[in-house]
């Protein structure tokens, strides 16, 4: 292909949707295996499922819109909204699970008042526990990392299309490097976090630089590629 | 979460250098083996071999999961096989596609897998300076899982496709879905198998067997795709060596379980009885 300033702007729209996606990865209130048994604040599984199933679905709505429009606003805010609608759902029916199967109330161990709500959270622990189910302010902080790596999502995809016009080549390179992005962000953050109100949230600059790096190299491979037909 | 082996690095009977030579020379071989038998006899029969190819470097990249997550990596198991294969496939589309605009088709594999190498090594290093893991093996290890990940998508891709041209890959192999299947299935036989046996006792014979039942698992799955993309003999051939590969190594796995535990029991019929 033919070097020329679309090439620089293909390459930094994916670098930027890389570091979304590893950002966004510190917002998505991720419990691991102690939250599946109700012992942590959190949904109960791990970073990169979480990522990966919101950042697909965002994938996937800015592919369908983009069927439809090359507007790239709309196309962004579609894979936002899709992945945000996955993660929130995700997050609501985990809460009847835990509300109504488990039987806990929802509190989270890492703050003692929660920011939003302003209702006082160590009362509602259970001894032995670092909190339990999805508190009001994970769930906001939840929504945010969903629609962040969706918008991520989107701004890989949309200039890998525009470079190899292969919509299933485009889907496939896109979901590797999101993983790429979404698993060195669940190391940064070793596993588990709460939200934006998590003192590990403090550590997102670490999975910047890191992130960065790594979207730099596979930007440069990926406007490298052709459609191959 | 990944608890097992704590923080003194995993014992291995395997020298992996050993393990990477093998898995190394035995998938590019096997592949570019494939691909020439394919060529040459103008048939596609011998796309098996690349599945069985795809089997070498699904050892390799079982053995480097096994040795960096018995560190403890925080994360789980199955994190550290979709980075695998997340990094393989951008490696092996980069490769391809690179190969087939300098006019070099067969170059492919070979490029794939310095992209994957160079691409592994890179992520460790990130690892281990930015994120601060400290684990020794991680710059090696993540070389070993790309390059892993990059050569099982490219073996069980050639398996589907029968050719290695980048336009049947992507007609045959892309656009019709199956990488989704090669997608899982490789990931799981790379990250299943120290998924399944870590512990304090995990042994790395009884882990690599378990990675090799799964690859054959994963080659009935391309078996089934081959149905479709070349027709009844290629696809039922590979379907058939897949089962028996399978089949063999799920009794030698049974076998090495029933070695290391101490003590198999029936549990009887449901619903227990009271006592």
């Amino acid at each position: 292909m033919n070097f020329d300033i679309n090439t620089i702007v293909y390459i930094l729209e994916i670098i930027v949707g890389g570091l979304l996606v590893g950002i966004g990865v510190h917002f998505v209130p991720v419990g691991g295996a102690p939250a599946a048994m109700a012992q942590a604040t959190g949904i109960g599984t791990g970073t990169v499922q979480l990522a990966a199933g919101s950042g697909l679905t965002g994938l996937l709505a800015a592919g369908l819109m983009m069927s439809v429009t090359d507007n790239l606003w709309l196309i962004l805010a579609s894979g936002a909204v899709g992945a945000g609608i996955m993660i929130g759902s995700t997050m609501l029916t985990g809460s009847w699970i835990y509300a109504y199967a488990v039987g806990v109330p929802f509190a989270s161990a890492k703050v003692t008042y929660d920011p939003i709500t302003g209702l006082s959270q160590p009362p509602y622990i259970a001894p032995g526990t670092v909190g339990h189910g999805i508190p009001t302010v994970c769930f906001a902080s939840g929504l945010i990392g969903g629609m962040m790596g969706g918008l991520g999502g989107a701004m890989i995809y949309y200039p890998l299309y525009l470079i190899n016009g292969n919509a299933a080549l485009s889907a496939m390179f896109a979901i590797g490097i999101f993983l790429v992005n979404a698993v060195i962000a669940s190391w940064n953050i070793q596993g588990t976090i709460e939200g934006f109100h998590d003192p590990k949230f403090k550590k997102w600059p670490f999975a910047f630089r890191a992130c960065a790096i790594a979207s730099i190299l596979l930007a440069l491979a990926s406007v490298l590629i052709t459609g191959g037909a | 979460m990944s608890v097992g082996g704590g923080g003194g690095g995993a014992p291995s009977a395997y020298d992996p250098k050993k393990l990477r030579m093998y898995g190394l020379v035995g998938s590019i071989v096997g592949i570019y083996l494939g691909s020439i038998l394919n060529s040459a006899l103008n048939t596609e029969v011998f796309s098996f071999v690349g599945a069985i190819a795809a089997i070498f470097a699904v050892v390799m990249g079982a053995n480097s999961v096994r040795r960096i997550c018995a560190y403890g990596i925080g994360t789980g198991v199955p994190s550290i096989g979709m980075l695998a294969l997340g990094m393989g496939i951008i490696a092996v589309m980069f490769g391809l596609s690179v190969a087939e605009t300098m006019g070099f088709g067969l170059l492919g594999p070979i490029i794939t897998l310095v992209y994957a190498g160079v691409f592994g090594y890179i992520i460790g290093v990130i690892a281990n300076k930015v994120i601060k893991f400290n684990i020794p093996v991680m710059e090696e290890g993540n070389a070993d899982l790309s390059m892993a990940g990059a050569l099982a998508i490219l073996g069980w891709s050639f398996a589907v496709s029968g050719t290695l041209g980048y336009a049947d890959i992507v007609n045959d192999v892309l656009m019709t879905g199956y990488i989704a299947i090669i997608f899982i299935a490789g990931g799981l036989a790379i990250l299943h198998p120290f998924n399944a046996c870590l512990g304090p006792d995990e042994k790395q014979d009884r882990t690599l067997v378990n990675a090799i039942m799964v690859g054959g698992l994963a080659m009935v799955a391309t078996g089934i795709a081959a149905l479709a993309t070349q027709g009844l003999a290629a696809g039922l051939l590979q379907l058939i060596i897949g089962f028996a590969l399978w089949f063999y190594f799920f009794k030698m796995y049974y076998k090495l379980v029933k070695r290391d535990a101490s003590a198999v029991v029936g549990t009887g019929l449901l619903p227990p009885t009271v006592q």
